[in-house]
């Protein structure tokens, strides 16, 4: 074995600089490769962006968006300056539309489950059979009472289109539920609106010009009903103009992020909200409060109404209700609005009708700074819009489900499975019908038990036109347009239908004859062509649909706001019954309150890792589930932050780490819904966490028949485990600094 | 021994001048043997194909859609024509390696030199004839200033100022 040379320092830095010059210019040399589209996407010029604008349709709402494209690719999406609804702006949840467009989990093509139903064994499927299937399956029926379709957010087109195929057909129209509208309490607010003005359009409130609102129970600033128009009129009452700070107050077992936006937050007790209007009403006609005159003819409404027995019953006290009648009247302009969560208790409707009686005492109805009716589409074709149905007759469809008198079950925007109590039965139910189809994008809990997936486009990629309800302050059409070309062989839903009516033909093929969806929506929006309301007007009809298109819809150019008319139910004795709770309080201490996650909302953005990845802005709780108990409460039952609990109801059961929250009734435990899937997606599945709706009680509102999701009791036992979770602040409120 | 290694490490360089500066003006390996000069010759305009130069930052590529225009029927028993069509039936882009490019701290517009009144053969040389394309020059930033600083005095502030380019 010889020596090994000796390198001296010097000789080693040498060579060392020679390699490196060496590899140095070696590598300048590199190699790029560069694609060309295969087909060129329209109007494309590379690296030059190109806007298009259409709709949001991450929730109801309908906010105009614009969404930045380059090289035939969505890159952003913000609010359509020019929309009289959003003005620019857009939430969150809007945002991240474009993890709907590039979500990884989307279906390619049409699939068929080949391993059973429930396997999720999925086999791509040829588009044209798959409609020969379905076609010939709807032929087969015994009898067209056999045929259901289950809808939830749906395209206001694709409603038209199945409501006309299954009039056609003889079938009962579709059935339209999801989660988000049954806390927002849709389908008792448009039962109201039918009974004090007799119409079933949705109020629409003057934030922006109000010195003082009483919200019940709306998370205005989060997700109920119109959330980004109501923050952008929030903004506008609170620094509007010069000297003027409207005054809100908000009334709600938990402190949400609005009520902590609010000047004043009542913790009311559940159920009780209504009777806190009744006292109002009657403090305000009693010392005949505000500049109304006598409200001598309002006397009946309250006669039967004793205000320390409101008092005691909500836990507000009697001073505290003075001081609020007399701010509430005393304003110029004021409105009281009646929102989720009495909505979701089986006194619902009657404290909502007293909540929005507040309006009529003060005469705030019709009035500015009150409260509007929403415009209704300017023509029939764009007034057929989705209904929400109520909660009873999702059941009622569920028991024929499973009285075996369903063959065919259709889904759209729909995932019951999820989003219904699990009480409800709805499992059970699909499990009889023979043969199911989903139109969802990706597979849900729902598309597991279907035979056929035949997915939709995203929405970015899809057509279409939605009225906004509520709307704005002037009648308001959005249109939709694909930004992109569709990424994956989907189908829209709308053309589906066109193609079944035209293979069954007669009845169908005549009551559906448009060659497409494009076609469709060209000759319905041509109604609005030549309307002198229009902001803008255009020459030809093709003027107007690129006109339509670019603009983001079509709107009047003045203010139009709709003034209600009153029926007379507002002229008997206002009743609110004492509220009822599922679960017997010894047993179930607690109020149950699931509510609509500000991300995920009911839980549709779960698959979405920007939404996941959104700290709630109370909690700060990134991709996590949690049940929220009051300091007291979790002192009684020895429990700390990050300990695992089970929950109980008389219905189910579930586990979650807790999070102390002071915000919050010591008879309270609160619940955000969206996460817990079973299916869904690998974001979605992600998470640790149950749904909520294990544990709520499928009871209703008797007067309406809306799910009264707030009125189930539970109990809690810690499980002695911890699961900490994940959260931006640290709990001492110490964590802002690992931001800096 | 310093002069001996000296020596050495000079022709080293030099070596790894001329290879790099051979390598970077060879013409690239291509998926498929496009030939400008045949396009050329048969009087297709650069702008045909490149067709926002004159309109964006970015020349552009063609789409395949736009190569199968002509070559569904034209020259369709050459062997470049079948590789290309073959592409095309796969529904495949081309893997096409970049010939010449800026990198991604300039902010080049072809838009922009064009409306000057430049033509594309200045910087690109004379594509027309070069059956395999292949970089005219290096585009390195002393080359964009050869041509910048000639221009006009009161263009050369800012022609010649930092910001104009690098963003
Ligand atoms: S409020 Fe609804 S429609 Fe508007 S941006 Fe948010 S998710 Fe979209």
């Amino acid at each position: 074995m010889s020596m090994p040379k000796t390198i001296t320092r010097r000789e080693f830095l040498k060579i060392a600089a020679g390699a490196s010059i060496a590899t140095g210019f070696t590598s300048a040399v590199r190699s790029i490769v560069i694609e060309p589209f295969i087909y060129p996407p329209e109007e494309e010029l590379p690296g030059q962006a190109t806007w298009y604008a259409s709709t949001c349709r991450q929730c109801a709402a309908g906010c105009g968006i614009i969404v930045r494209t380059i090289d035939g690719r969505a890159k952003k999406i913000e609010g359509n300056p020019l929309h009289p609804l959003n003005r620019g702006k857009l939430c969150a949840r809007g945002q991240a539309g474009l993890q709907v467009l590039y979500n990884p989990d989307r279906l390619k093509n049409a699939v068929r489950q080949v391993g059973g139903r429930g396997s999720r064994q999925f086999e791509p499927f040829y588009w044209p059979d798959a409609l020969d299937l379905l076609s010939s399956k709807i032929a087969a029926l015994s009898s067209t009472e056999r045929f259901a379709f289950l809808g939830g957010l749906m395209p206001s087109h694709t409603y038209r289109l199945t409501s006309l195929l299954l009039e056609a057909l003889g079938a009962a129209p579709p059935v339209i539920y999801d989660l988000q509208s049954a806390l927002e309490g849709r389908s008792a607010v448009s039962q109201l609106s039918q009974a004090l003005f007799g119409a079933p359009d949705l109020p629409e409130y003057d934030l922006s010009q109000s010195d003082v609102v009483l919200s019940f129970g709306a998370n205005l600033l989060e997700t109920w009903m119109s959330p980004v128009a109501q923050s952008v009129a929030y903004g506008a009452m609170r620094q509007g103009s010069m000297g003027r700070r409207g005054l809100l107050v908000q009334f709600e077992p938990r402190l949400s992020s609005t009520a902590a936006s609010a000047d004043e937050w009542v913790p009311v007790q559940p159920g009780a909200e209504g009777f806190v209007a009744l006292a109002i009403g009657r403090i305000i006609v009693e010392e005949r409060l505000g500049h109304v005159g006598s409200h001598q003819s309002q006397a009946v409404l309250y006669q039967n109404v004793d205000v320390r027995d409101m008092s005691a019953a909500s836990d507000v006290p009697v001073d505290t209700l003075r001081h609020l009648a007399r701010v509430f009247a005393d304003a110029d302009r004021a409105v009281a609005i009646p929102g989720g969560y009495l909505s979701g208790q089986q006194n619902g409707f009657s404290s909502m009708l007293a909540v929005q009686a507040l309006n009529l005492v003060i005469a705030q109805v019709g009035r500015q700074g009150g409260m509007f009716l929403s415009n209704p589409g300017p023509t029939a074709a764009l007034r057929q819009n989705p209904p929400v149905n109520t909660f009873d007759e999702v059941m009622d469809l569920i028991r024929r489900m499973k009285a075996g008198e369903i063959d065919l079950l259709l889904l759209h925007s729909a995932n019951p499975l999820y989003e219904l109590p699990a009480a409800a039965g709805f499992f059970e139910a699909i499990a009889r019908v023979p043969f199911v189809v989903s139109f969802s994008p990706v597979v849900d809990e729902t598309a597991v038990w279907a035979d056929l997936i035949l997915p939709d486009h995203t929405y970015l990629e899809s057509w279409g036109y939605q009225v906004p309800s509520p709307g704005a302050d002037r009648p308001v059409v959005n249109s939709q347009q694909p930004v992109v070309s569709p990424l994956y062989d989907t189908l829209a839903t709308s053309d589906v239908l066109l193609g079944l009516a035209a293979r069954l033909g007669g009845k169908l093929a005549a009551a559906l004859s448009w060659r497409d969806e494009a076609s469709y929506l060209e000759e319905t929006v041509s109604e609005l062509h030549g309307s002198s309301l229009g902001a803008y007007s255009a020459r030809t009809p093709s003027g107007f649909w690129a006109l339509w298109r670019q603009y983001g819809g079509w709107w009047s150019e003045k203010q139009i706001r709709r003034e209600p008319e009153l029926t007379d139910i507002v002229q008997k004795p206002l009743l609110i019954a004492e509220p009822h709770f599922e679960g017997d309080p010894q047993d179930y201490p607690f109020h149950l309150y699931p509510y609509s996650s500000i991300t995920l909302s009911d839980g549709r953005g779960a698959n979405l890792p920007w939404l996941q990845e959104t700290p709630d802005p109370m909690t700060t709780v990134q991709w996590g589930m949690w049940v929220e108990i009051n300091p007291e409460t979790a002192e009684g039952l020895g429990i700390s932050d990050n300990d695992v609990v089970q929950v109980e109801s008389p219905h189910g059961s579930m586990e979650a780490s807790v999070v102390i929250y002071p915000g919050i009734r010591p008879d309270i435990v609160a619940i955000p819904v969206g996460q817990g899937h079973q299916d869904y997606g690998r974001f979605a599945q992600a998470v640790i966490g149950s749904n909520p709706m294990a544990l709520v009680a499928p009871v209703t509102d008797p007067d309406t028949g809306a799910l009264a999701w707030g009125a189930t009791r539970v109990r809690l036992k810690p499980i002695g485990k911890k699961q900490v979770l994940a959260r931006l602040e640290s709990l001492d409120g110490n964590g802002r600094e690992s931001l800096g | 021994m310093t002069r001996r290694l000296l020596l050495f490490f000079s022709i080293l360089i030099l070596a790894a001048v001329l290879v790099t500066r051979a390598q970077v003006l060879a013409s690239p390996e291509q998926p498929v043997a496009f030939n400008h000069q045949i396009h050329a010759q048969a009087g297709v305009q650069c702008l045909f194909c490149h067709s926002s130069a004159l309109r964006a930052d970015i020349a552009g590529i063609p789409s395949m859609q736009k190569c199968m225009g002509c070559h569904t029927i034209i020259a369709t028993d050459n062997v470049a024509v079948q590789v290309l069509t073959s592409y095309w039936k796969r529904k495949e882009p081309i893997p096409w390696v970049r010939v010449s490019w800026q990198p991604e701290f300039v902010y080049f517009s072809h838009q922009a030199h064009l409306r000057t009144g430049e033509n594309c053969e200045t910087c690109h040389g004379d594509v027309g004839r070069m059956p395999l394309t292949r970089p005219a020059v290096k585009m390195d930033m002393g080359w964009c200033l050869d041509c910048h600083l000639l221009q006009p005095e009161e263009k050369v502030v800012r022609l010649a100022d930092c910001l104009t380019c690098h963003k």
